[in-house]
């Protein structure tokens, strides 16, 4: 092995020899070191440009020193821009603030901060940025639970994309459930109903939205209803059309969003899950959203939202 | 050579055979972990709703088994051979040697369990709780008095490059280990603890450890085990003495500063970020120095490719390592960072390391040492090919799947539409992932399946070896 090492550019040994393993004295590539050479200057002259080595308690701040961006005084709000050098942070807000996207969506964004519901639903321009941002703002925050089509999970969260608002179908009405959050609630009526007061009043219910139901049951449950007994219509009136102040449902329109009535196989299989949100009561959480998104984010929101279920 | 013969009856080859039996046992088992926590990924039904099996389990369980249990038993059987045999002396203590096989074998089997069990110090790639992280220190600091006492035992002038490989790296990882796991135990028969740095500060002592995890674990041990078997294999000379002494040193000092380019755009301050981008890039000569040597030590001998499935998986793996080692100073730019950051790419980048160059190296280690242990040859050379073809078509399955869910992943968040708007949600960027997700499981079980064939080679001519020694006895009788 000592002797075969022509093609390795005829270096000899070192004259080492570990288990039968020779080195050659083969001279390091000059490629290699002139890539590393290469490689340290490049590194050099970043350091030059930017931050790079700590000094005491600072470090060197490079010589690039053109990153420019507002402050905003939070109490005065004067606002105020600052030059300075290289840092992400920085570069982050010079990039939200100046950046190219950002100045092309800001120029969207004042006009339509301006304009008002029915400026924006009848500019097809408008309507065109709201659906792109609203479609981000909607998938990133809302999708989570109403799904990314909007139609919700009946049972838990409602059906935004189907004609029927619990809180209003309204763009202010929708803007308003967004910034203010919704709690939907309905007693439970399980300690207040005997077993045949239930009964009659699901008869009734279901009754309402075209279900042929026992007749004597059905005056039973009206009588529930429209009474003292139940006092249903306080809520849902006592046409049982509903009451948007409130989120009461519409119970005649063959729209269900919790009782799962129209995925029932049987007549049976409606009057129990019927029977079931009237027994254990309805609560239901929406969180206020006025916080976490800015007003001009809800309102074009609102108009996607809006524009989901068809509008009203 | 007469010499080194009569030296060879008096290494202590028993304990190389116990740890490359469970490298074998944590590697088939590690790397279908890996390949079921793919799967989940693409097909999160496969969580069951059961909690020791999520995703969030058992992925450190995969990486613990393939770094650790895989990686780890097969660092130290092969520096218990290289050392011994380029020494020419015994290893060192027996039963300090056995301890170190027993406590670094229960280590990896109790990490393996606590993180099922939902014990963690959600450290990457330093899970371990403090009770096991204390039977490491003792089980790290035992194997490196073995093996500096084997080293001072040799018989030979020089101490082999390999061996400075090996040096650094165990003195390496104790320093890694030792500082980031510094914490502060809940209660004494408690395994929670809490870690003594905090903020940005622990985050950038936890990535100081897991870059130099890669660095001194998974490069510089690794490229000591190709330090012997390629020229071993090739047997050829190393080509150049001097290269590796220049890129030992550039890298074992260059790798230190680096560790901050995984915490790029974040709380980590700007200069520190430089530092360690910069230092990547300077870094990349002296890695791919290794990858030098390695290949011209091939040189005159290049027709064995043809013949050799043992020499395929030690140059493929030089390939890769040279690949995976140009990525990472890229991706260590803040620019490309900043796209690459949080997205699969990194992922398949790790795995270009750790399966190309990592994992493929130890193969081709083992099928030279395995069969000179039991001094026996391979029970099938044809399962070697079989291994290698399966092996490489996995990785660049695996990466190439990565590349595309990684990088398409860092273009759909950062699109914009005609407007200014962000172009896409984040769940539009989760299931265009889906694709690239089913590919990378399909390459991780083709790899594990190589895996598996390799292990019952192995067996077969462990136990081929056996039967030769004995009919030898009883001729001799």
């Amino acid at each position: 092995m000592s002797n075969s090492n022509q093609k390795s550019g005829g270096a000899p040994s070192t004259g080492h020899n570990w288990d039968g393993i020779e080195e050659l004295t083969n001279p390091v590539p000059r490629w290699w070191i002139w890539s590393f050479y290469f490689t340290v200057v490049i590194c050099i002259i970043y350091w030059i440009i930017y931050p790079a080595w700590p000094v005491g308690k600072s470090y060197t701040t490079g010589t690039f020193n053109d990153i420019t961006y507002n402050v905003v005084n939070k109490d005065t709000g004067e606002v105020k821009e600052v030059t300075t050098h290289w840092n992400t942070r920085a570069l982050l807000m010079a990039d939200m603030q100046r950046g190219k996207e950002a100045l092309k969506q800001k120029a969207y964004m004042d006009e339509v901060a301006k304009a008002s519901f029915d400026d924006i639903l009848s500019d097809p321009e408008k309507m065109a940025f709201a659906r792109s941002l609203a479609k981000g703002i909607y998938g990133d925050n809302c999708a989570a639970c109403h799904g990314t089509g909007g139609t919700g999970v009946v049972g838990l969260f409602p059906n935004l994309a189907d004609d029927d608002w619990l809180w209003g179908g309204k763009v202010e009405q929708i803007q308003a459930s967004i910034e203010q959050g919704r709690h939907g609630y309905m007693p439970d009526f399980k300690n207040t109903f005997n077993a045949e007061q239930l009964d009659a009043v699901t008869e009734y219910v279901l009754s309402l939205s075209g279900h042929a139901m026992d007749s004597k049951k059905v005056a039973t449950g009206k009588r529930i209803f429209n009474g003292q007994e139940g006092g249903c219509y306080y809520c849902h009136t006592s046409k049982a059309t509903g009451m948007i102040s409130v989120g009461a449902a519409n119970l005649t329109d063959s729209i269900w969003t919790i009782a799962d009535v129209q995925g029932a196989a049987s007549l049976e299989a409606k009057k129990a899950s019927v029977k079931s949100v009237i027994a254990n009561g309805v609560s239901r959480k929406m969180p206020a959203w006025s916080e976490r998104l800015s007003a001009n984010d809800i309102k074009l929101l609102s108009v996607y939202v809006h524009e989901l279920g068809g509008g009203k | 050579m007469a010499h080194s013969m009569a030296a060879k009856a008096e290494y202590n080859y028993d304990i190389i055979k116990k740890f490359a039996a469970m490298a074998m046992v944590w590697g088939v088992l590690g790397m279908f972990v890996g390949f079921y926590a793919a799967s989940e990924l693409a097909f999160p039904i496969l969580n069951f709703d059961n909690q020791y099996i999520t995703f969030g389990r058992l992925r450190p369980v995969h990486t613990t088994l393939v770094i650790f249990g895989f990686g780890g038993s097969a660092l130290f059987a092969t520096s218990y051979y290289i050392v011994q045999r380029t020494c020419q002396a015994r290893l060192h203590g027996t039963g300090l040697a056995n301890f170190t096989f027993w406590g670094w074998q229960i280590s990896v089997a109790a990490g393996v369990i606590t993180y099922m069990l939902g014990y963690t110090q959600a450290r990457e790639y330093a899970e371990f709780e403090w009770p096991i992280d204390l039977l490491i220190t003792v089980t790290w600091v035992i194997y490196l008095y073995v093996f500096v006492m084997t080293l001072r035992q040799r018989s030979q002038p020089h101490i082999y490059v390999a061996n400075w490989f090996f040096i650094a790296f165990i003195l390496a990882t104790a320093i890694l280990h030792v500082f980031n796991n510094l914490a502060v135990p809940v209660d004494m028969f408690g395994m929670k603890s809490y870690s003594l740095f905090s903020g940005v500060q622990d985050a950038m002592t936890q990535w100081w450890y897991g870059h130099n995890a890669v660095g001194f674990f998974l490069t510089a041990a690794f490229l000591g085990m190709m330090y012997y078997f390629v020229p071993k294999q090739a047997g050829r000379p190393v080509y150049s003495y001097r290269l590796s002494v220049i890129h030992f040193w550039a890298l074992v000092f260059l790798y230190m500063w680096v560790g901050g380019h995984h915490l790029h755009w974040t709380a980590l301050p700007d200069w520190t970020s430089t530092l360690a981008a910069t230092f990547s890039i300077i870094l990349l000569m002296p890695s791919w120095g290794g990858m030098i040597n390695g290949i011209m030590t091939m040189s005159g001998a290049w027709d064995k490719l043809r013949t050799d499935p043992v020499m395929r998986f030690l140059i493929v793996s030089l390939s890769f390592y040279g690949m995976s080692t140009f990525e990472g100073p890229m991706m260590a730019l803040k620019s490309v960072n900043a796209l690459s950051h949080y997205t699969d790419w990194t992922i398949g980048h790790v795995h270009s390391g750790a399966l190309g160059w990592v994992a493929m190296v130890s193969f081709g280690s083992f099928y030279h040492m395995v069969p000179k242990l039991y001094n026996t040859k391979m029970y099938s050379e044809k399962l070697i090919f079989t291994h290698f073809w399966l092996a490489t078509i996995g990785i660049v399955l695996y990466i190439t799947a990565m590349w595309t869910s990684g990088i398409g992943q860092g273009l759909i968040l950062r699109a914009f539409d005609s407007y200014g708007n962000l172009a896409y949600t984040f769940v539009e960027s989760v299931s265009y992932l889906h694709g690239p997700y089913i590919t990378r499981a399909i390459g991780g079980f083709l790899f594990v399946t190589g895996a598996a064939i390799m292990a019952y080679n192995l067996y077969m001519t462990a136990k081929q070896g056996k039967r030769e020694a004995a009919e030898a006895a009883a001729a001799a009788a």
